[in-house]
């Protein structure tokens, strides 16, 4: 409910008045901030969470998480395994696309396939074990696999999932369909203005019910101290990343609250431990776990937004292991001892710390005090930042890690085994890091075909514990974000970095 | 005079050419987007097959032969950031935001400096021409982007009588116009009273006021009028700049323009996109320039191009 201050209204009352004849003044209208605008609304074509927290408004997935990270029934009503390598769907009758067609099995079997067999797609990777969906009759599908899919339920409830309208897309083609989309979500884009704003109108047959908003504007609002601005001039309803130096101010305005927004994103330490590098010493590295202290980090970074961790665990995420999750060590003495064992005195070790500049919540911060607690146990560091894109071309290509680099990573697939499967021999973390555990490989291999989840559970878990002990990867905090929200909006943010305004209610 | 102009147009191939040779190769050395497309959770085969997907993975001087041979057939590449949208159509609709921004700071500095400037010219060495010389340098002097917010933050959010962002508003551009028209404003107003006061103290000026002609009539109609020339010269070429985008200024405050643009291709690598902006910025700067000179001849018929 986007609130013009009076003397603002003054300024374009009149031009508003003979524009619109005074009917915007009835119109429920939630305005959003981001930093970032929308590539566009071919939906199998990127891969940012923040993108997919506008799609998600436009477009309904088969099942839908919660506001507590429950999968729920949302275009399917039910499902069942029907064997280890088929799921059964049982589609909701008489939901409405935005043109006003019928949506049926055909739409959902073009919609999955689409990603699940274009390998130039960008997510691709994320459906490639769905050989076929198979259309039973106009309201019942079954989606075969390559073998048991413990997590095909979380392939199938995050970006790249929505269903769209087959008929719509033949006829304009996915360029078309990326400047003019149609979904069943209960908002419909009007008009996209690149790197300016979404404009959406609440669709009224969505099959949920009518939205509480007639329309939904979705701003890009590139830097943060603007957008702060829109938030506490009641410009703007809700603004994402809010930053934690300006949390008193938002709440100072009366007017808007800035809420913490818990994400799975990680920020983590790579260490490569590869050729003569001293972080090949597993003492060396255990010092280093040892030597940061993690709560003190994220109090003095982020002004103690953030829970510190010793793995990729966060809640609402499934099969991981939650001992890991608000835990961690710290023991500079004991530090100095392993350094010394390791053959290092004071001050003999040097080591590089790597990390992007802009990329992440403070990330240039982090690593800051991260060099100050390594100093303190006699670790001499080099701190070398890089403009985000230049750093990622770095640190992905293979072996290129020169001494600790800063990443975070979130988990799209809001799984354990997401987590962990890239430290397998050859993949990307083992690439960055030079570990490779046979044990370990087995142990990922094996969950990634068990269906019983207990059975999945413990072989991930397992998992974890031969990760972590390595110390290969240290994980720092969990990354805790700001989310600007008006008090005339009762809305609270998912820990899925979804802004799914529906739920969102005028007050 | 015709001549003239043809030997500048020819002259600007090269140097098109030399633009596009260096700004590729920036680009290319400076890391690609493929990682950025794919986001974090991509694989490491992935990142390869989408390289080689995008000839990425081609020699360098075999990328350029390629995009300069779709180049000369009017095709700038399409836009990784959006979808494969072509990249001129992409910079293109941005033209008419970044022209409104440009049209309303030329506005600001013109209606500031022209009279600031007369006024420092007409009391010179008195409070009104150090007051005008102080609050030049000032324009000049503050950081637009610290300027930009300040703005945001007294008639923004304190006083509540503009927008602070966005482009959609009433009034949206009057912000963003004093913060981008404030240092032009600067710059124009310290030119423009050297140049009066330079006029000022010649020979027939000195006639004028010794014939008793009044001393409006003696600035507006003789001073001015010969002083002016540097002044649109300078307007002529902060235009062509305007005109490629301010970068600082759209960012602020969001203001859909082809600075905001070419700023958000950076960050993501959209190469086609960063090229057909500067591309197209150097060809305005070589025109507004061309144009400038050739008003030169125009307004004063002592200089003669040939």
């Amino acid at each position: 409910m986007s609130r013009l201050n009076p003397k603002r209204m003054l300024l374009g009352a009149v031009f508003a008045a003979l524009m619109t004849g005074g009917a915007l003044a009835q119109d429920r209208e939630l305005v959003i901030a981001q930093g970032i605008d929308t590539p566009g609304f071919d939906i199998h074509n990127h891969s940012t969470s923040a993108v997919e927290a506008i799609h998600v408004n436009i477009f309904d997935y088969l099942v839908m998480r919660d506001q507590a990270g429950e999968l729920q029934p949302a275009l399917a009503t039910d499902w069942e395994q029907v064997s280890d390598s088929a799921m059964r769907f049982h589609l909701r009758e008489g939901v409405l696309f935005h043109d006003g067609t019928t949506m049926t099995a055909e739409d959902v079997k073009f919609s999955l396939e689409r990603p699940a067999l274009d390998p130039a797609v960008l997510q691709h990777s994320f459906y490639d074990t769905i050989t076929e969906v198979e259309v039973v009759n106009d309201h019942e599908i079954i989606i075969h696999t390559d073998g048991p899919d413990p997590i095909l339920l979380n392939r199938i409830s995050r970006i790249g999932s929505g269903i769209v309208p087959k008929a719509y897309v033949d006829e304009v083609g996915w360029e078309g369909f990326s400047q003019k989309p149609i979904g069943t979500g209960p908002f419909k884009v009007v008009e996209w203005l690149r790197d300016d704003r979404i404009i959406m109108e609440g669709f009224d047959e969505h099959w949920r019910g009518a939205p509480a908003w007639d329309r939904l504007i979705h701003r890009t609002i590139p830097e943060a101290s603007t957008r702060v601005g829109e938030l506490i001039s009641g410009g703007v309803d809700i603004a994402t990343n809010i930053p934690s130096q300006d949390r008193d101010r938002v709440e100072g305005s009366g007017i808007a609250h800035a809420v913490p927004w818990p994400s799975f994103r990680v920020m983590q330490l790579f260490l490569n431990t590869k050729d003569d590098s001293p972080l090949a010493d597993p003492k060396v590295r255990e010092a280093i776990d040892l030597a940061i202290d993690n709560q003190m980090l994220i109090d003095t970074v982020t002004n103690g937004l953030g829970t510190p961790v010793r793995a990729a665990v966060t809640p609402g995420l499934s099969a991981v292991p939650m001992a890991y999750y608000d835990t961690y060590n710290f023991d500079p003495e004991r530090a100095v001892q392993l350094l010394e064992e390791a053959g290092y005195g004071p001050n003999e070790l040097q080591l590089k710390l790597q990390g992007p500049a802009g990329r992440y919540p403070l990330d240039v911060e982090t690593l800051e005090i991260v060099a100050v607690m390594l100093n303190a146990v006699g670790i001499q560091t080099d701190i070398e930042t890089l403009e985000w894109s230049a750093y990622e071309s770095r640190v992905w290509t293979p072996n290129t890690i020169d001494g600790i680099a800063l990443i975070g990573h979130a988990n799209s697939l809001q799984d354990g085994y997401h987590a962990v499967q890239r430290a397998r021999c050859g993949f990307e973390f083992s690439l960055k890091t030079g570990w490779c555990d046979e044990e370990f490989d087995k142990l990922i291999e094996q969950s990634a075909a068990t269906v019983d989840p207990k059975e999945r559970a413990q072989q991930i878990s397992d998992a974890f514990d031969l990760f972590v002990e390595s110390n290969t990867v240290l994980h720092l905090f969990q990354v805790e974000n700001l989310i600007g929200v008006s008090t005339s909006v009762d809305w609270s943010p998912s820990p899925d970095e979804q802004l799914w305004m529906y739920d969102a209610q005028p007050q | 005079m015709t001549n003239y102009i043809i030997r500048r147009i020819l002259q600007m191939i090269p140097v098109l050419f030399g633009v596009t040779l260096l700004v590729f190769l920036l680009l290319r050395v400076s890391g690609d987007p493929v990682q950025l497309m794919l986001g974090e959770d991509a694989t490491a085969e992935q990142v390869a097959q989408l390289r080689a997907a995008m000839g990425l993975d081609r020699p360098l001087h075999v990328q350029y032969i390629s995009y300069m041979s779709d180049l000369l057939r009017g095709d700038f590449g399409t836009s990784i950031r959006y979808n494969n949208q072509p990249a001129l159509q992409v910079v293109l609709e941005r033209l008419p935001a970044t022209a409104q921004l440009a049209g309303m700071a030329l506005f600001v500095a013109i209606v500031i400096s022209l009279p600031a400037a007369i006024i420092a010219a007409y009391w010179r060495g008195r409070i009104p021409d150090y007051i005008a010389s102080f609050l030049s340098v000032l324009g000049q002097a503050m950081p637009s982007f610290w300027f930009g917010i300040m703005l945001i933050l007294i008639f923004g959010i304190t006083l509540s009588w503009l927008p602070v962002s966005g482009q959609d508003q009433p009034g949206a551009v009057i912000l963003p116009g004093l913060a981008l028209g404030a240092s032009l404003a600067g710059v124009l107003t310290r030119l423009l009273r050297s140049s009066l006061l330079e006029v000022m103290n010649q020979d027939f000026i000195r006639t004028a006021r010794a014939k008793g002609l009044h001393p409006r009539t003696i600035i507006f109609r003789h001073v001015l009028r010969n002083s002016i020339l540097s002044y649109l010269t300078v307007i002529g070429l902060e235009t062509a700049a305007l005109m490629a985008g301010a970068v600082v200024t759209e960012q602020v405050f969001a203001w859909p323009g082809i600075g905001l643009l070419v700023i958000q291709a950076i960050n993501f690598r959209d190469m086609a996109v960063v090229q057909a902006v500067i591309i197209l910025s150097a060809i305005i700067v070589m025109m507004t320039s061309l144009i400038v000179d050739i008003l030169y001849s125009l307004i004063d018929p002592r200089i003669q191009h040939g």
